[in-house]
């Protein structure tokens, strides 16, 4: 028995060398894993455990030229339960139900409703969910979130846009300036657990988030509001299917108002703003909401017409092809190679001179201007005026001119560009090469944003916008102030006259096309002070019932807007009021 | 570590008991609760809102299992080779019965039981084949070292490791790893032994190819040859059969030199599936670092050292090989376990003696321990 017990612990012994080997060998590979592949794995460990988390950053607000607050975030709150953590359903239907103002049974179907959270009610305000939250109902959550608000819910609704669910900008202003509103999001780096859950008290690393710029436009809410409550009263009066108004400082571009009526609620913009029956389709609903957020002003083009006299005149005064006292003859209409074309005073304007003839509006005039110049000079002033381009405002979307090409252009087209036919631009074109044409000739760039200031004040940035000087003369630019001044204080655009003030203006009235339609778009560009403009605003009302002359119905309103906004610019009327009223009166 | 108990009564001449190894079981249990509370409670809370839940089962379990530990451990052991025999055959019957009124998880008939009592016949087959063949040997005497002996234990230990092994492979290679083991130790030969170690060896090192050619052969399943894939490269199979030993091994590499500190693993949250069960290992690396993984290592391997000790002086060769096959299946399941944690060999579920959840396990470990000390302290010491 010895000498198997020895050889039995020989054994044993080389059993336990050999555990210990194999136990040797293993530390070894735990010391490869854990300290030369140590860095490998917990990197891959760690890609695995992180999940990011981002903290909203408050959008910029948008604020007015007098710092009024037009579009803005608010807190809301989502009232939702959770079936599983509800303890007392009938107090909680009664709560809610209460608070909220919803039916009972509708609450209680969604409190009974078997599932993981059932939504009550979003956009709920902040006030009324902190009450929510007083009554510690268990299975009943309360969630804040940002939403952009804007006060004054339709207001300029197609110029300033609104936000999609990640609050990015959708249309309008919110989209040019993204980059200085949305601000930079901050992050939560958290652990979680195989689940997604996060570790509570592991070690996080946050980036706080840096809160959007404030950007101050040139809009003025006062002067806003009345072209809005103007252009819904004339689109009422005329049964208009739009109206739209633009108001500039013709010195620098900067736009006060740009009204498009109808506008739409920007705190519900997927709504649309007309009764029209809603199309099953989703396409075509997105269709209807698309044309409904576009800006007619900027967006959308127009044969100008007769506004767009002032611009032959002024390349027919810059080129010298005619003066103002020029002797043209109107019989009514001007045959131009084979076509004849007709002026709208059927009978003729008869002898008359070239200022006399831009007071008419007289086609046959602003034919023989055209003619004068030639094509080859005609497109040259097109393109000098900056028409042929686009305005370069600061909102998405701006349509381009649509132009004869200068080798497509005979007399008969010049003929019709003349008189602001045959081709297409947009009322903000128009408006932008009027206000060059009698603000000195600069060619300005319209533009609402002024200045970015950061959320905190420390630094802004304000915008710069180019402008071309010398498009016209000083010279030429005085003469079409003093020509557009007759226009409205003897000529067609007298509707406009506005006692104590000089006022300048064109009327038009233009054909859509196709013109067997007889449908127009009434229009009139104005400016004041007619010496020294400050305000330039111009009005186009499309498709108008009954009277459609722009000088009947589109320039009385100008002059409504103007008798208010001057004052209120701080521009006061001169004494000749008093004498005139004096005048009449006597 | 000898006892100094004064001579008292009758003359019973003094005996050993290995009181550092009962302290080695106690630690290394007490331990295993620890790290199966830190790697359990995340899990526990989530889905029995009790993050205590796996570790007290364990706790009281192991608390039923230390005072048998003791009771056995007062007996003399010749006295459980009567039961060899009975054993032995029963082992037949539970792993019979468990394949047929076995109660199912996770897709395996491996429990027994009525109602919330409920043990795996695996673990019981294991200490009753190591009782079998001590007693089987020992009746041999030196018949042992001729072929028949040899063809004989073989003969004992192959049909329930058989069917052991196809209701859980790893248990079949526990089992029969400790025939191996008590086979190496009994018999005077040692060549076999070791041409046996070295094929196994080999076998693992040309693992790939030999399993793409028995899987061609239709000898391998398909998810067989999968796991040995997975094992050649776990970082190809992320999502697939390399989740848990990818992120066992993404645990032990987060461990670094000292570790997160206790309690502070990330991988259990939800990472590596049931941490607590057989990547318990993968937490302890995690938590604790190469300096605790490395600890616990020595302390296995110091208990194994206290069985080669209790063994050498077994009064005789049935204690000596009764300690035998307890050490062969204690060593063999923790080598197996950090093997393949450490993705060292193939995957396939082996616990970690003493440390992984499991209450059967733990309750068999601890009558073997019973057995070892029982053996102690048979022990006369000389003078």
């Amino acid at each position: 028995m010895n000498s198997n017990k020895t050889h039995h612990r020989e054994k044993i012994a080389l059993l336990f060398f050999l555990l210990f080997l194999a136990m040797t060998g293993l530390m070894g590979r735990l010391i490869f894993l854990m300290i030369f592949q140590s860095e490998h794995y917990s990197a891959m460990a760690e890609d695995l455990h992180e999940r990011e988390r981002t903290i909203k950053a408050a959008r910029g607000n948008i604020i007015d030229a007098n710092g009024t607050v037009i579009a803005t975030n608010r807190t809301v709150c989502t009232i939702s339960v959770i079936h599983n953590q509800v303890k007392k359903p009938d107090e909680v239907v009664a709560v809610l139900s209460k608070e909220l103002g919803i039916e009972e049974a509708e609450i209680r179907k969604k409190v009974e409703k078997y599932s993981s959270r059932e939504i009550i009610k979003t956009n709920v305000d902040k006030a009324l969910g902190d009450q929510i939250r007083t009554y510690h109902l268990a299975g009943v959550k309360v969630d804040e979130d940002y939403k952009r608000y804007y006060p004054y819910d339709t207001m300029a609704s197609k110029v300033l846009g609104f936000t999609g669910g990640d609050n990015q900008g959708i249309i309008g202003l919110e989209v040019k300036y993204e980059q200085y509103l949305k601000g930079m999001n901050g992050k939560i780096l958290t652990m979680s657990d195989a689940a997604g859950i996060e570790i509570e008290n592991a070690a996080e690393d946050r980036i706080e988030p840096i809160s959007g710029q404030t950007l101050q436009i040139s809009l003025d809410v006062n002067i806003q509001k009345y072209c809005e409550q103007a252009a819904y009263q004339v689109m009422e009066k005329k049964g208009a299917k739009k109206v739209s108004i633009i108001v500039m400082n013709p010195k620098n571009g900067e736009i006060k108002a740009m009204v498009n009526v109808p506008e739409f609620n920007l705190n519900d913009p997927f709504t649309l703003n007309t009764n029209t029956e809603i199309p099953a389709s989703a396409k075509e609903k997105q269709d209807l909401l698309n044309q409904m957020w576009r800006n007619p002003c900027i967006n959308d083009t127009y044969e100008p017409g007769s506004t767009f006299k002032i611009i032959t005149a002024a390349a027919g005064l810059e080129s010298g092809v005619v003066k103002l006292d020029d002797h043209f003859s109107c019989p009514g209409f001007r045959v131009v190679e084979d076509r004849k074309i007709r002026c709208h005073k059927v009978g003729g304007h008869g002898s008359e001179t070239f200022l006399q003839g831009m007071m008419n509006s007289c086609n046959p005039v602003l034919i023989d201007v055209g003619q004068r110049l030639g094509v080859d000079n005609y497109y040259k002033y097109f393109e000098q005026f900056g028409l042929k381009g686009k305005t370069g405002i600061d909102v998405p979307g701006e349509a381009s001119t649509i132009m004869h090409r200068k080798q497509d252009m005979g007399l008969v087209e010049l003929a019709t560009v003349s008189f602001g036919q045959s081709f297409q631009i947009t009322p903000l074109q128009l408006i932008t090469t009027a206000a060059s044409i009698v603000n000195g000739g600069n060619r300005i760039t319209p533009h609402f944003g002024v200045k970015a200031t950061t959320a905190d004040g420390e630094s802004s940035h304000t915008f710069t916008y180019p402008m071309k000087e010398g498009i016209v003369s000083a010279q030429t630019s005085e003469t079409m102030r003093y020509i557009l001044e007759e226009v409205v204080a003897e000529g067609s655009g007298k509707k406009a006259k506005l006692d104590g003030y000089r006022v300048g203006g064109k009327t038009a009235t233009s054909e859509k096309l196709p013109r067997s339609l007889k449908k127009y778009i009434s229009s009139f560009v104005g400016f004041a002070p007619a010496n020294d403009p400050e305000v330039i605003a111009l009005i186009t009302i499309d498709e108008p019932q009954g009277i459609y002359y722009g000088g009947t119905i589109a320039a009385p309103v100008i002059a409504d807007i103007f008798k208010n906004i001057l004052p209120y610019m701080g521009i006061e009327p001169t004494e000749e009021k008093t004498v005139s009223t004096f005048r009449i009166s006597g | 570590m000898a006892e100094k108990r004064p001579v008292k009564k009758k003359n019973k001449p003094r005996r050993f008991y290995d009181y550092s190894l009962l302290f080695t079981v106690i630690f290394l249990t007490v331990f295993g609760l620890v790290m199966i509370y830190s790697s359990s409670s995340y899990a526990a809370q989530l889905k029995f809102n009790n993050a205590a839940f796996f570790m007290m089962k364990q706790a009281k379990i192991a608390l039923g299992g230390f005072v048998i530990m003791i009771i056995i451990s007062r007996m003399d052991y010749h006295w459980y080779g009567k039961f060899a025999v009975f054993a032995y055959v029963l082992s037949y019957i539970l792993m019979i019965a468990v394949s047929l009124v076995g109660i199912e998880a996770n897709g395996k008939k491996r429990w027994l039981g009525v109602g919330s009592l409920s043990f795996q016949p695996t673990e019981f087959v294991k200490i009753a084949l190591i009782v079998m063949l001590a007693l089987m040997i020992v009746q041999m005497g030196k018949n042992i070292n001729t072929r028949n002996g040899v063809i004989l234990v073989i003969i004992t230990t192959i049909p329930i490791a058989g069917i052991v092994a196809a209701n859980n492979l790893s248990s079949g290679i526990i089992i029969m790893g400790i025939a191996f083991v008590m086979l190496f130790v009994a018999c005077k030969k040692k060549w076999p032994f070791f041409a046996c170690g070295l094929g196994g060896v080999a076998l693992l090192a040309f693992a790939g190819p030999v399993a793409t050619v028995l899987q061609k052969m239709n000898i391998l399943h398909d998810y067989q040859l999968g796991r040995i894939l997975v094992w050649l490269e776990p970082e190809a199979y992320p999502s697939t059969g390399g989740y848990q030993v990818l992120q066992g091994l993404y645990a032990i590499g987060s461990g670094g030199l000292v570790g997160r500190g206790l309690g502070e693993s990330i991988q259990k949250m939800g990472f590596v599936p049931e941490a607590q069960n057989d990547m318990i290992f993968s937490i302890i690396c995690e938590e604790l670092g190469l300096f605790g993984a490395v600890s616990v290592i020595l302390i296995f391997l110091f208990m194994i050292y206290r069985f080669m000790l209790i063994a050498d002086n077994a009064p005789d060769l049935f204690g000596a090989l009764l300690v035998v096959g307890v050490m062969g299946h204690i060593a063999i399941q923790v080598i197996l376990n950090i093997a393949v944690v450490t993705n060292t060999i193939p995957n396939t579920g082996i616990t970690l003696p003493f440390i992984s959840y499991g209450g059967t396990s733990v309750m068999f470990l601890m009558m073997e321990m019973g057995m070892v000390l029982s053996v102690s302290n048979q022990i006369k010491l000389e003078k």
